[in-house]
């Protein structure tokens, strides 16, 4: 029984969103904190580090650190306001029980956990062990992440875990593996600062990683050229030296073009080529109608100003080239990924000081989160759960037999699927809030509500959370030490400033008791973070995230480790590939033949227009946590649906109008903003929105047949103006149910 | 600030002192009623008077001044006086009396500055009169001399009697304390600025001594004399008296000398803020200025032209080439206005970066 | 403002065209202790119908400020750093002529307390020798505080003005814009 206990409006005045300011003059204490600990933001890939204020076990302010080499004391609005998420009014404090009509009750530990672990045995003893799901997520710690993939495989004995990086960057992962053999990105963000030309494809950095403009605004100071691939005029493509206005869906167009004009005017690094990369012949092949003028008709952008870019990138000497959600959320994400590294490997561009290619991770730990085994397919150290020897490698590492070491199990997608199919009947998740972050998130929903249990480690009550039969208090990111890689492949430290407020436990404990009572003690016994880290590093020796030469105190000395890290004498590698010795079975980098395909779901009468999503700067993800700090939600307090004038004038929708956006998965209205920076066959809404301002509704579920990513970017919607027009946050509240 | 002197503004102020002289003297019954041991007190007054007149008219003579103080009478002269001068007097009791405008930015500022304002101002308007000989108290004489009778005095203004009270009556305890309760308020209201003074970093950064902190000391020093003045001859058979009498003298000189000069100008000040709602209010019934660039109303059509005036008063002008004024657009406008001129020099320089 | 420790080889340098609209400038503005959770610091789009150019705006701290100049309050100072201090509380009567008469369009009225708040360049962290909180979050160094020496090295096609035409007048401040090699100043009208 998952589904509401009480009417949503009883839960939201109990358990919010409500927002959360400073009081009038700041916290006191602010002026003389107990202790200031350096730690790092926990709001995106980026891991700025910051320093938190800490008085009476509350953090009550922050204060720059300048000595980071990342971010030199520099932060994005979430960063800055993110102490307000500690503190908060909404803040899970005990563990809680679904009571039928009447809401969320305080329940004691023991028997919540009790409850959980009978509820875990029922299910498994009913239906088999893979009818008991987890779902976990990458803004975890490592060592949260690790402990997750450990507690399915070896406390619960499922294989189906997966996690939220499913949604992010998976597609990438993905890609890097074909490509590389490895999954990161393949040098850190120094080497940005002289690279000659820099395109950013998907990447809204400005918005979703403000602090990486830094450092692609200190590269065109030193005269890099910037080439943005974008539907919309992001801020940072507006003083692009090239903007393409690419449709959604037709990236790998647009990238093949590229391509066929490099290999037509011989702008191509053969040597590289020869020695050190296969697939080549292939992949020209299956772009050798991919003209110009095709471009133009598939893509719309101008097939000057692709010929343009396709020049510049050419003939640079040094480059870079950043992508992120913006081609991977798609059902031929994959492709996209080895389209942009075909450009890279056909100039030989990588392994060299400012020639650079990465993706840009989303996710507080989008990085080390999808290294080290709670996905699905993966065992730490990036191995492969279907791999013998990487199996029996791990097997030995956690002291069970190969052959108890479950296999590979569903994705998020899947699992919601299999939900519905009757397959799963339990759930157990952390750090994932699949109704707002979810495609198609009614059918979310309605498998929510035919679960038989689901318990929920949170910290806050998350729209998802609300379906839980159990709800267990968490922690924050600041109530934990541990550590996360940042985007960069840099693995940091994460301070624990605070105890977890009243009788709320660290996430890490709650784990280690379930798995305790799950009759799994012995091998879930660490007396801290450290210890989890010490048997991670293990565990992850000789994989391709090889995390074995790092410790804390390495970290701690030098602000961050790069891994692979095989041994502490390791100093760590920045740069990947400067040896050309890439992490593939035969040692070299792969070219794939990436041919254009549609969307799956391409525009028709019914539904005429484009509809992509995305973010924007002041919420992260499925806003959780930031759509309770008031000045965030002050910055955009509302999705709005953002639309051409020309497209406006067609459906007689003005500004600030509501709008019916419907497509063949569900409706929502959105106030319009009509501007000239956003295609005229695209509308875009942004998705941290639950309920009826909730743009993942509309969104699709088809998957990329390999990373499973669900294609968040495209899918064909029709519009219908309302009449109606609302105050900025007028409706939020109401809304949101 | 321009030390020259001001021609106009010391006749007004000599005439003013002098005719508070005449007045007084007249007042006091050619000195009868004045108490000579005030009179360092007198004289102290009689500066920060000519000071405080001085001082106004020099403000006054300040274009932007000027030109409030005479919207502000023409505005509140013009037409419906009646219904002007009543939300004047509302206004200046919800404002200048109880201050309510500070209570938003905290309401322990605001009961700190209530206290000290009430304090402060209800000590002026007893010893002031004191002093200058317009108000005395005298047993009354039909009951002095009857032994068996309850004393009654009289407070006299100007040498009229005004209202009587028996000695020993509440509120004869009242009257004659009153200056007690005053110190106990002032002393409450300035040690919760002292505090907050001394331990808010904005404070700290932003504060002066001598235009933030001396004052607040003053006041405090100025109460705790007088309360000891009291204290003394109620308790201690007057030890320590002529110490705390003229540390409490010296402080209050200083302290009425300084009015004119320092933070405790703005008491005379405050009441402009009625007249900038005035201005304001009425400004909205003339009509509003919308900006050319965001097409929004941004504030009245009066002020923006007042402020065309004032600013070319001030040494500066900023009508462009088409007749028209930077000051016409608002401030959004303006800051876009900047951006897009930044925009324009950076394309024409051909890159945005390096 | 006794005891300073202000670093009078620091400036303030001002890009808009670097500026991406985030906002981190004016959410870290209110945590500068000189002006409460109030911020200071405005970041508006230009014309958002047709382009997402948005600027930013601190207190340019004029050499004669304007907006000191038409207070009829004087409760506007500038200080031997030639920072132009926000309105002084007890004198501020909140009439906004600062506010309409800035060229920059830099001070507030906040309604709700009757009076006039600005920028003040982060006095209580300047004074102490740090950096102001925009200045020092901002991921875009569409504002920078440091030295001269450090700007041209980091921006050698780059010339910090600070003077500034509206019409007939021309207004000088503490505060630089980044403009093209060799600008002397930036012509608003």
């Amino acid at each position: 029984m998952a589904t509401l206990p009480v009417s949503p409006e009883k839960i939201i005045h109990h358990f919010g969103p409500h927002l959360n300011f400073a009081p009038q003059e700041g916290y006191v204490g602010r002026d003389e904190p107990d202790a200031t600990v350096k730690t790092h933001c926990c709001f995106c890939g980026m891991q700025c580090g910051i320093q938190l204020l800490v008085k009476n076990n509350k953090v009550v302010g922050f204060e720059p650190w300048m000595e980071f080499p990342f971010n030199e004391g520099r932060l994005c609005p979430k960063g800055v306001q993110r102490y307000l998420q500690n503190n908060h009014p909404d803040r899970l404090l005990e563990p809680l029980e679904r009571v039928e009509g009447e809401g969320f009750k305080p329940i004691a530990w023991d028997n919540a956990l009790d409850r959980v672990t009978s509820e875990i045995k029922r299910i498994q003893d009913t239906y088999g062990k893979n009818a008991f799901a987890l779902l976990s997520g990458v803004s975890l710690t490592n060592e949260k992440s690790y402990l997750m993939g450990k507690f399915a495989r070896v406390a619960v004995k499922t294989a189906n875990l997966d996690y939220n990086g499913r949604l992010c960057m998976v597609s990438a992962g993905a890609g890097n593996k074909k490509a590389f053999g490895l999954d990161r990105s393949s040098n850190n963000y120094a080497d940005l600062e002289h690279a000659e030309v820099i395109i950013v494809t998907g990447a809204n950095v400005s918005e979703t990683f403000p602090t990486l403009t830094h450092w692609l605004w200190r590269a065109r100071d030193n005269g890099a050229k910037l080439i943005v691939i974008d539907p919309r005029v992001i801020p940072l493509a507006r003083t692009a030296d090239i903007h393409l206005p690419v449709k959604p869906g037709t990236d790998s167009a647009l990238y093949g073009a590229m391509l066929k004009y490099l290999v037509d005017h011989d702008m191509l690094d053969h040597d590289f080529i020869n020695h050190h990369t296969t697939g080549f012949e292939d992949t020209i092949a299956a772009v050798k109608d991919y003209t110009l003028e095709w471009a133009e008709t598939v893509t719309g952008v101008d097939k000057e100003k692709i010929r343009q870019a396709a020049e510049l990138w050419g003939k640079a000497k040094t480059s870079f080239l950043l992508h992120a959600r913006g081609i991977e959320h798609h059902s031929k994400g994959v492709e996209n990924v080895l389209g942009c590294i075909n450009l890279v490997l056909a100039t030989g561009r990588i392994g060299r000081p400012y020639c650079g290619y990465g993706t840009i991770t989303g996710q507080g730990n989008g990085q080390g989160g999808r290294e080290h085994g709670h996905k699905c397919d993966q065992l730490p150290g990036n191995r492969d759960i279907t791999n013998p020897d990487h199996r029996k490698y791990i097997a030995d590492v956690w002291g069970i037999p190969e052959a108890e070491l479950p296999g590979k199990g569903l994705t998020a997608w899947e699992l919601i699927e299999a939900i519905h199919r009757g397959e799963v009947k339990g759930l157990l998740s952390i750090c994932f809030n699949p109704l707002i972050s979810l495609p198609n998130n009614n059918y979310v929903r309605e498998a929510l509500e035919k679960l038989e249990f689901y318990v929920c480690i949170d910290f806050f009550l998350s729209e998802t959370a609300r379906h839980a039969d159990i709800v267990l208090a968490g922690s924050l990111h600041e109530e934990e030490e541990g550590t996360v890689t940042t985007a960069e492949g840099r693995v940091v430290r994460i301070r624990k400033a605070v105890n977890p407020p009243g009788s709320a436990r660290t996430d890490t404990s709650i784990i280690l008791d379930l798995a305790a009572r799950l009759g799994e003690a012995d091998k879930f016994s660490y007396p801290n973070s450290e210890a989890i880290f010490n048997e991670l590093r293990i565990a992850s020796k000789g994989g391709t995230a090889d995390y074995y030469g790092i410790t804390y105190k390495k970290i701690e000395d030098n602000m961050g480790v790069f891994w692979p890290c095989p041994s502490e004498d390791h100093p760590g590698t920045p740069r990947l590939w400067e040896d050309r010795k890439f992490a593939t079975p035969d040692g070299k980098a792969h070219f794939n033949p990436v041919a254009f395909r549609e969307p799956s779901e391409v525009t028709d009468s019914g539904y005429p227009v484009v509809l992509t999503t995305g973010r924007v700067v002041s919420q992260y993800l499925s806003g959780t946590q930031t759509r309770r700090i008031g000045k965030l939600v002050g910055i955009v307090p509302e999705p709005l649906l953002e639309i051409h004038p020309e497209l406006a004038q067609r459906y007689g929708i003005r500004q600030r109008e509501t709008v019916r956006v419907t497509t063949r998965r569900g409706t929502g209205d959105f106030a319009a903003n009509i501007v000239e920076t956003i295609r005229k066959d695209t509308v875009f809404i942004p998705y941290h929105w639950p309920g009826r301002k909730s743009a993942n509704q509309l969104t699709i579920g088809t998957l990329d047949p390999v990373s499973k990513i669900p294609e968040f970017k495209v899918c064909a919607c029709r519009l219908e103006p309302l009449g109606v027009f609302t105050q900025p946050g007028e409706t939020i509240a109401f809304d949101s149910i | 600030m321009n030390f020259s002197l001001n021609k106009k503004a010391a006749v007004i102020s000599i005439i003013v002192t002098l005719a508070c002289v005449v007045v007084s003297f007249y007042g006091s019954r050619k000195l009868q009623n004045f108490d000579p041991a005030l009179i360092a007190y007198l004289f102290g007054t009689l500066f920060a008077l000519f000071g405080l007149v001085y001082r106004y008219c020099v403000w006054l003579q300040r274009p932007p001044t000027r030109m409030y103080f005479k919207r502000t009478w023409q505005l509140v002269f013009t037409r419906s006086f009646l219904v002007r001068a009543f939300t004047m007097l509302k206004d200046s009791i919800r404002n200048l009396l109880f201050q309510q405008f500070i209570y938003p930015r905290g309401r322990k500022r605001w009961m700190a500055h209530f206290m000290l304002a009430a304090g402060c101002l209800a000590a002026f308007a007893i010893t002031i009169p004191l002093t200058l000989g317009w108000i005395n108290f005298t047993l009354d004489p039909a009951t002095a001399l009857e032994p068996g009778m309850t004393k009654l005095y009289n407070a006299n203004f100007f040498g009229f009697k005004v209202m009587s009270f028996e000695l020993g009556s509440v509120p004869a305890f009242l009257i004659f304390h009153a200056l007690t309760w005053c110190s106990w308020l002032v002393i409450a209201g300035a040690v919760i600025f002292l505090v907050r003074r001394l331990t808010n970093a904005g404070l700290i950064a932003s504060q002066t001594f001598e235009g933030d902190l001396l004052p607040l000391i003053l006041l405090i020093i100025i109460s705790l004399t007088g309360l000891g003045l009291n204290f003394s001859y109620a308790f201690m058979k007057g030890i320590a008296y002529d110490f705390m009498s003229v540390t409490h003298a010296i402080a209050v000189i200083l302290f009425l000398v300084w009015i004119p000069f320092g933070k405790f100008f703005h008491i005379i000040q405050r009441p402009a803020q009625i007249g900038a709602h005035i201005y304001k209010q009425e400004g909205k019934k003339k009509g509003m200025a919308v900006c050319p660039h965001t097409g929004k109303e941004f504030t009245t059509r009066l002020h923006v032209d007042d402020l065309k005036i004032v600013t070319k008063e001030v040494g500066f002008d900023f009508t462009l080439e088409d007749g028209t004024s930077h000051l016409d657009y608002s401030p959004e406008g303006k800051r876009s206005l900047l951006a897009k001129a930044h925009l324009k020099a950076r394309q024409e320089g051909g890159t945005f970066f390096g | 403002m006794e005891v300073t420790a202000y670093r009078t080889n620091m400036e303030f340098f001002v890009d808009m065209q670097r500026c991406i609209g985030c906002r981190a400038c004016e959410m870290a503005c209110a945590e500068c202790e000189t002006n409460g959770q109030e911020s200071m610091i405005h970041v508006n789009y230009v014309e958002r119908a047709v382009t997402i150019q948005t600027t930013v705006q601190v207190c340019m701290h004029c050499d004669d400020p304007v907006c000191a100049q038409v207070c009829p309050a004087d409760a506007i100072t500038k200080d031997e750093f030639a920072v132009v201090h926000s309105a002084n509380t007890a004198r501020c009567i909140g009439c906004s002529n600062c506010v309409m008469a800035c060229p920059f369009g830099v001070p507030i009225k906040e309604e709700k307390y009757d009076m006039m708040m600005k920028c003040n360049m982060c006095y209580d962290r300047t004074s102490a020798g740090k950096k102001p909180m925009c200045a020092t979050v901002c991921p875009s160094q569409a504002l920078f505080y440091g030295t001269r020496e450090e700007i041209s090295r980091m921006r050698p096609n780059s010339t910090p003005v600070n003077t500034f035409i509206f019409g007939k007048q021309e207004v000088t401040t503490k505060v630089n814009i980044m403009m093209p090699k060799g600008s002397t100043h930036l012509k608003i009208h």
